[in-house]
């Protein structure tokens, strides 16, 4: 095996969790038994390594065999960067019945002749998804790597998910991604976030949405410490309608974890009080960031708490709506194309 | 003696406790039997009043159009006919505006919500007499219709569903989103079924619309392999609109197969499997 080769090996042994190392080696399947077997899996990381580095010179294994471990790591520890959503759009008459063997061949046949040096390994996964791992060289030297470019997409759903893209190699993905699938165009869907699952299930609307209907169950209510039970049986109505919409702004139960929701504002200041910054021309720029380990349950409990006002404002109940956590913010100005919500007082 | 006696006494005691579970057993059928049968007697009698509506209806057009023919003179001569008339007129009335709200959300669970300021459409799907999912859209009514929110994957084409129905034709619309789900559901529904009953069949491919399905059976004769490709092109109907096979080496048997095909395309993949194991055509 070459040095490559070798670099990657140890740094995905590295990576896997020591307890899941046996597993993993065994569900890649280029290492026998018998070799399994003879590996002492109590002894450090590093001694470990050695071990398995000698065992795949011995199988002959290259660079590509180590890729593949790679890949099952990743697929099962997917939350280890960030990952960004994109959405195709405009579908060819062709692309519902685009299927797993066109779309690699596709895929691979577009990405090669866009990048001379690219290394493309795309497996599927027991829940239907594809997942592709991209390396990339360039004119003159060998894919790297250490560096890989990993896709996730379900055939059909409009939807991909990237992680570790540089903007330089971001219109060449896009490209391969628009023809193999026949979809005419691909746009950035403004969602990120650490987990993989949660991006899925929000915009895939895998999670427990409410709605006002017919026979509507009442949701289940948290019990908490009833201090007066006057006051508790005043505030009981109010508080049931605000956790009622709450749910129906954010969902009920466990809702997908996202870190983080971005405004960017660019809008015109707004205060009576003071003229100089009301009377700029130019709109007064900022960011809003909200961070959390699970933002959407933050938000549900602000509304349902009482400590933001409900009906819940457009402006957070766009994150699970539109399944974004990224906008820009405009004044409506006529003529001019704003991205997105008007500003609210 | 003693031993046995006692060993008598649990016996019976259990035997009791069968014989009273059964009972209860029997109550409970009984009930559900009284409680059906009541609904029946419902029914019925909700007929009786739906015909008699009906008959009173007819009866009154037919008064109505007398009426008209008479003229305005002999308006004032009966009072107490007329006020029955009114009467009857206005449930008339009432009625017609039961019968505009049925043509326009046609028996789709509707709820207003946000002070009649919008509507929650519930859509239920069912396969085979199973109530599977359950999916909802809310609308604004106000300043033009539009779906502010839904639970509906974004694999269905809900956009090009409102794009290709107007504003005005909301029912024709949902007539459509529903056969859509149904479908939907109904094919998610196979692929399960397959997976539960058919352990010897081996599903290769699908995808998150189950709109292609590829699956591996197995030949009798000497177990060959042979891919079966499921096409579900119409993606309102939940049976295949294009079957075929896929083997290595020729089919042994043309006819058979063909055979297959027209049992695939003609019912649910999990039942054509069963009739084609029963023909002998997969193992």
């Amino acid at each position: 095996m070459n040095d490559p080769g070798k670099c990657l090996l140890k740094r995905v042994i590295r990576r896997i969790p020591a307890n899941m190392l046996k597993t993993t080696l065994s569900h890649w399947g280029r290492v026998s038994d018998a070799q399994l077997q003879s590996v002492d899996f109590t002894t450090s990381k590093w001694a470990l390594t050695e071990k398995l580095l000698n065992i795949c010179e011995e199988n002959e294994l290259t660079v590509k065999h180590v890729t593949e471990l790679e890949m099952i790591h990743v697929i099962d520890y997917p939350n280890l960067g960030m990952w960004y959503a994109f959405q195709l759009f405009d579908p060819d008459d062709a692309a519902p019945s685009v299927d797993m063997t066109q779309f690699k061949e596709q895929f691979k046949f577009h990405l090669s002749k866009l990048m001379r040096n690219v290394s493309v390994k795309i497996k599927k996964h027991t829940d239907e998804a594809i997942w592709i791992r991209v390396a990339w060289g360039d004119g003159f030297s060998r894919p790297n790597h250490m560096k890989p470019t990993y896709v996730v997409h379900h055939l059909q759903s409009s939807y991909v998910f990237v992680t570790r893209l540089t903007s330089k190699l971001k219109p060449l993905l896009s490209q391969a991604l628009v023809l193999s699938t026949r979809y005419q165009g691909i746009k950035d869907a403004n969602l990120s976030g650490r987990n993989l699952a949660a991006l899925r299930n929000l915009l895939m609307r895998q999670y427990q949405q409410v709605f006002s209907t017919k026979f509507s169950t009442p949701l289940a209510e948290k019990s908490e410490n009833i201090s007066n039970p006057q006051i508790e049986r005043e505030q009981a109505e109010s508080a049931t309608k605000r956790h009622q919409m709450a749910c129906e702004a954010f969902g009920d139960g466990v809702l997908p974890q996202l870190q983080s929701a971005v405004y960017k504002l660019e809008t015109k200041f707004r205060d009576h009080n003071n003229k100089t910054m009301t009377d700029r021309e130019e709109p007064f720029k900022c960011i809003v960031k909200f961070t959390s380990t699970n933002l959407l349950e933050s938000l549900r409990h602000c509304a349902s708490s009482g400590i933001a006002s409900t009906p819940v404002t457009p402006l957070l109940s766009s994150v699970p709506v539109k399944g974004r956590n990224y906008f820009v913010i405009t004044d409506n100005v006529p003529g001019s194309s704003s991205q997105t919500n008007r500003p609210q007082k | 003696m003693e031993r046995a006696s006692t060993k008598g006494v649990l016996g019976h005691l259990s035997l009791l406790e069968t014989q009273m579970r059964s009972c209860r057993g029997k109550h409970q059928q009984l009930n559900r039997t009284e409680q059906l049968k009541a609904k029946v007697e419902a029914l019925c009698v909700q007929k009786e009043q739906l015909k008699v509506e009906l008959h009173t209806l007819q009866r009154l057009q037919k008064v109505r159009s007398t009426l008209d023919g008479n003229g305005a003179d002999d308006e004032m001569d009966d009072d107490s006919e007329n006020a029955d008339i009114l009467q009857l007129m206005a449930k008339c009335a009432r009625l017609k505006d039961l019968l505009h709200a049925h043509h326009l959300i046609g028996g789709y669970d509707v709820v207003k919500t946000r002070q009649d300021k919008g509507l929650c459409i519930t859509l239920t799907t069912a396969y085979e007499g199973i109530y599977l999912d359950t999916y909802h859209l809310e609308m604004d009514l106000s300043p033009k219709l539009r779906i502010s929110r839904h639970d509906i994957p974004p694999f269905i084409p809900l956009n090009s569903l409102v794009e290709t129905t107007t504003q005005t034709a909301l029912r024709p619309f949902l007539d459509f989103l529903s056969q859509h789900l149904n479908a939907f559901t109904g094919r998610k529904q196979q692929l399960k079924l397959v997976k539960e009953q058919h352990k010897s069949v081996e599903v290769m491919e699908s995808n998150v619309l189950c709109s292609v399905l590829v699956l591996l059976v197995r030949v009798p004769e000497r177990k060959l392999p042979v891919l079966c490709i499921l096409d579900y092109t119409d993606h309102s109907r939940s049976l295949p609109t294009g079957v075929k096979f896929e083997c290595d080496d020729e089919p042994p048997n043309f006819e058979q197969w063909k055979k297959s095909c027209r049992i695939l395309l003609e019912r649910p993949v999990h039942k054509a499997l069963i009739t084609m194991k029963s023909l002998g055509c997969i193992v």
